[in-house]
């Protein structure tokens, strides 16, 4: 592993999701075990087996946007808005003065997931193809009157890309920019390719994110019939259980993290207040879905971190809250770290928030970053008893104190793909 | 490892194209200047704005695969990625080592430029029909997600997710390394081969199994490109109508296809005794930052774009004997990329051929960026270089030499390859002879 002569820092971050729309906010609900995960309020969901969601009531991208901005938030859907009122959020944050920046050095890197088509857009040309008495829709009447009565914008309001275009667009940021699109794992993804290109030396200074919003007619039917999912209407706070026995199935949140993710030197120079320290990262494929590709991923990232698995305070887990990809991610951790004498513990946001998708990797990775400032480690809410199926010690009732400068953030998707980040503590 | 970078080459390709399913038939077919062109056969399109595209006809998984269950509920996306993939890593040797473990699955990673799976559009937006009230222009939403969970397949629906032909790739093939897609519209494939090179060159991996995949040719795909205006719609001569650096062109053909390529560290291909096509050696993105819907109108990002992957590879322009143009036959694209070249190249831009494929075989969008770098791997092994077609009416902005309608004997040693997206990201290839 080639080593990390251009030392990559956090010096800001911005996040909104259920549970609160700035990291501290976020981090505070998760140590006071607040859920926001609740009855789906944004459609009427009653025609759904799924009907509970860690959903954020009363977003409004306008007042993340400077006025002349505003109009351009009509080709973004709700998942390009919140990519782009987290970066407006993490670039405040950081306080940098963008006029000083040299823009073709500052990347935008982002993962994203499918867009939902919002079905308003579509309704009229679908009626109006619509055969009823032969229950299909006719193409040859969608070719005339269904695509006159579409936006001409449409589609840019879907493609994933967007995220991190529309986010270069708003703040002029020339250099790299790419969208990785791996799912739950994608933001992860992102911040190790962010890494990869700061090794390389083509760039400073990035916005690094993810974004997703499911909680839409279009997406719950269809994650619905493919992902196992916790229906719990009558306690829906509950239903969230990371490597709980008695767990029950995936919820879904939305949201979105964005750290500002910038080189050592360059942050020292303008002074910036220096959050925490990406010190490794590493990805695989697993192969035989065990937790080996989970593991390797894990000692990869400590590689090249310089760290022993006894550095390490804590994995901050992904935790997904189903039967199988808690089994699979509790195998991966205890192999990774199983030369340490005391098993690791092992946390997770994702019962304060729902599982978010695309955006999960750097929400939570903001979190763990809050943990380091503030030497603390807040529990996984709704965990009572370890599933005996998942070899984990998991931080459960009550926050902890961080003893070690060292944690791990995991994250996969449950067809195999996994990536592992390490953050160190700064000391100054 | 940490000293210098370690040198990354071509040993496997494959594609899956409208003019070839395999890498020697799509070549010869830009030799012989064919278009791909044809009417729209995928779906009822005669009322759509634009009429034809360039689809892959007779596609059997089956010529490729024994056993093609895995792919059972995949679009054709992920199907052509699989053929295209066999082809390549067949092509590079390594499957049989891959098999005996004498190459390591785990420093063997994938990193493609891939498009989202195909929205069913028939069972999504009669249910949306079904479930609107065109009086009160609403939806009723239990209607329509009763409906949709009832009508959508569930397994056709998880395949359309945006990394889902990636991890079928890992699946089929055992390969343990790190596992990637980026969907940067039409330079995602050419981004997934240059963040690849990287990986490779740093010592993350060994071996990259790079590309792209992407059909757009459904209804919701014309349809948003025909909103966007984004398309051609010469539909009274669809061979004629993909016509890049032409005075009368007048937007781009859809098209669909994967493109593969297995990328190796140098001393690992020669330790197998592996025969190596080419050597990748520039690579460079940018971003526009500037509109949505337009390239920056003096070519901005893509000048530093096409400047950075000439520094990466140090190579001078001179030393470029081909460029394979984005060239997607859209008015603003094609007038920008020139200016572009002119910017970079300076005195040499009016003597650096410079073609675009596009005129022949319509855009694959994610894809056409790998089956692009492809065709400069075969144009320099044959020392012949493929042709703009269409190519009539000169445009005083777009004065390059396109290599107009003939392919033409050339040797080159260097060559540039350009993809630029929808949004504004650029990216760079240099792909250049292997010398050893």
């Amino acid at each position: 592993m080639a080593s990390q002569a251009r030392r990559a820092v956090i010096t800001g971050a911005g996040a909104l999701c259920a549970v609160g729309d700035d990291p501290a906010s976020i981090w505070q609900a998760w140590r006071d075990g607040r859920s926001g995960v609740k009855p789906i309020s944004l459609f009427d969901s009653s025609g759904l087996p799924v009907r509970i969601a860690g959903e954020m009531t009363g977003f409004d991208a306008k007042n993340f946007m400077e006025k002349k901005d505003r109009k351009q938030l009509r080709v973004m859907a709700r998942t390009i808005q919140l990519a782009v009122a987290s970066s407006q959020k993490a670039l405040e944050d950081c306080q940098v003065d963008k006029s000083k920046l040299d823009k073709t050095r500052f990347g935008v890197i982002f993962g994203a997931g499918l867009i939902a088509s919002e079905l308003p857009e579509l309704a009229d040309a679908a009626h109006k193809s619509a055969l009823p008495e032969r229950g299909k829709i006719d193409l040859d009447v969608w070719g005339r009157e269904g695509i006159p009565v579409i936006q001409p914008l449409w589609m840019l309001r879907y493609l994933p890309n967007m995220l991190a275009c529309q986010v270069s667009i708003l703040h002029d940021a020339q250099g790299p920019n790419n969208s990785i699109t791996q799912d739950d794992v994608a933001g992860l993804l992102a911040v190790g390719e962010t890494l990869r290109i700061m090794r390389r030396d083509h760039g400073d200074f990035f916005l690094v994110g993810g974004g997703d919003s499911r909680i839409n007619p279009v997406s719950l039917s269809r994650q619905s019939l493919f992902f196992p999912m916790a229906r719990r209407i009558e306690d829906p706070h509950l239903a969230c259980r990371p490597f709980d026995a008695a767990r029950e199935g995936l919820v879904l949140g939305e949201g979105c993290g964005v750290l500002v993710v910038e080189e050592l030197e360059h942050a020292k120079s303008r002074g910036a207040s220096i959050q925490a320290e990406l010190v490794g990262f590493g990805a695989a494929f697993d192969v035989r879905l065990d937790g080996e590709g989970m593991a390797r991923a894990i000692r990869i990232a400590l590689d090249q971190a310089g760290a022993k698995s006894s550095d390490v305070d804590h994995v901050n887990a992904c935790g997904y809250g189903t039967a199988c990809e808690d089994i699979l991610e509790s195998h991966g951790i205890a192999l990774a770290f199983k030369d340490r004498p005391t098993p690791v513990p092992v946390t997770t946001l994702k019962a304060c928030t729902g599982h978010t998708g695309a955006a999960s990797g750097t929400l939570e990775l903001i979190t763990a970053v809050q943990c380091l400032i503030r030497g603390e480690v807040p529990a996984t809410l709704n965990h009572q008893t370890t599933d005996p199926k998942c070899p984990v010690t998991v931080i459960s009732g009550a926050a902890r104190k961080m003893e070690k400068p060292l944690i791990v953030k995991t994250g996969f998707t449950r067809e195999g793909q996994c990536a592992a980040v390490v953050l160190r503590r700064w000391n100054g | 490892m940490a000293f210098g970078k370690r040198r990354v080459v071509i040993t496997g390709m494959g594609a899956i194209t409208p003019l070839g399913q395999s890498v020697d038939s799509m070549f010869q077919a830009q030799l012989e200047a064919r278009s791909g062109v044809s009417t729209i056969t995928r779906f009822d399109a005669r009322s759509f704005p634009t009429k034809f595209a360039a689809e892959v006809h007779d596609f059997d998984l089956g010529r490729w695969f024994k056993d093609t269950t895995r792919w059972n509920h995949c679009g054709v996306n992920s199907m052509f990625a699989a053929a295209a993939a066999q082809q390549a890593l067949d092509q590079s040797g390594l499957l049989g080592l891959l098999a005996t473990g004498k190459t390591d699955a785990n420093r063997f990673g994938i990193y493609l430029g891939s498009g989202e799976g195909i929205q069913d559009f028939d069972n999504l937006m009669w249910e949306a029909a079904k479930s609107y009230d065109p009086s009160t222009r609403t939806l009723n939403y239990p209607v329509f997600c009763k409906g949709a969970r009832e009508s959508f397949h569930a397994e056709s629906e998880e395949e359309q997710e945006l990394h889902s032909t990636a991890r079928h790739l890992a699946g089929h093939f055992g390969l343990g390394g790190p596992n990637y897609n980026c969907l940067t519209a039409c330079a995602a494939s050419a981004q997934a081969l240059g963040e690849a090179l990287d990986m490779i060159r740093y010592g993350d991996v060994d071996v990259v199994l790079a590309g792209g995949a992407h059909s757009m040719i459904h209804p919701f795909g014309v349809t948003g490109f025909n909103l966007l205006t984004a398309l051609s719609t010469r539909n009274d001569n669809p061979r004629g109508a993909s016509r890049p650096f032409d005075r009368e062109r007048d937007g781009f053909v859809l098209a669909e296809g994967a493109g593969m390529l297995v990328l190796e560290e140098l001393e690992h291909a020669k330790a197998r005794g592996a025969i190596i096509h080419a050597e990748l050696t520039g690579y460079f993105s940018t971003a526009d930052a500037f509109r949505v819907t337009d390239s920056h109108p003096e070519g901005r990002g893509a000048i530093a774009c096409i400047a950075g992957a000439l520094r990466d590879a140090g190579v001078t322009p001179a030393q470029i004997g081909y460029i394979n143009a984005h060239g997607t036959s859209t008015q603003v694209n094609d007038r920008v990329e020139s200016l572009a070249i002119k910017h970079v190249f300076g005195d040499y831009a009016h003597s650096v051929p410079c073609s675009s494929i596009k005129s022949m075989m319509g855009h694959l969008i994610a894809a056409a960026g790998a089956v692009e770098l492809i065709t400069c791997v075969e144009a320099m092994r044959h020392g012949v270089l493929p042709p703009t077609i269409n190519y009539e009416n000169p445009d005083p902005e777009c004065d390059l030499d396109y290599i107009p309608n003939q392919a033409r004997k050339v040797r080159a040693d260097h060559c540039l390859s350009n993809s630029f997206g929808f949004g504004g990201q650029n990216t760079s290839l240099v792909v250049s002879r292997f010398a050893g």
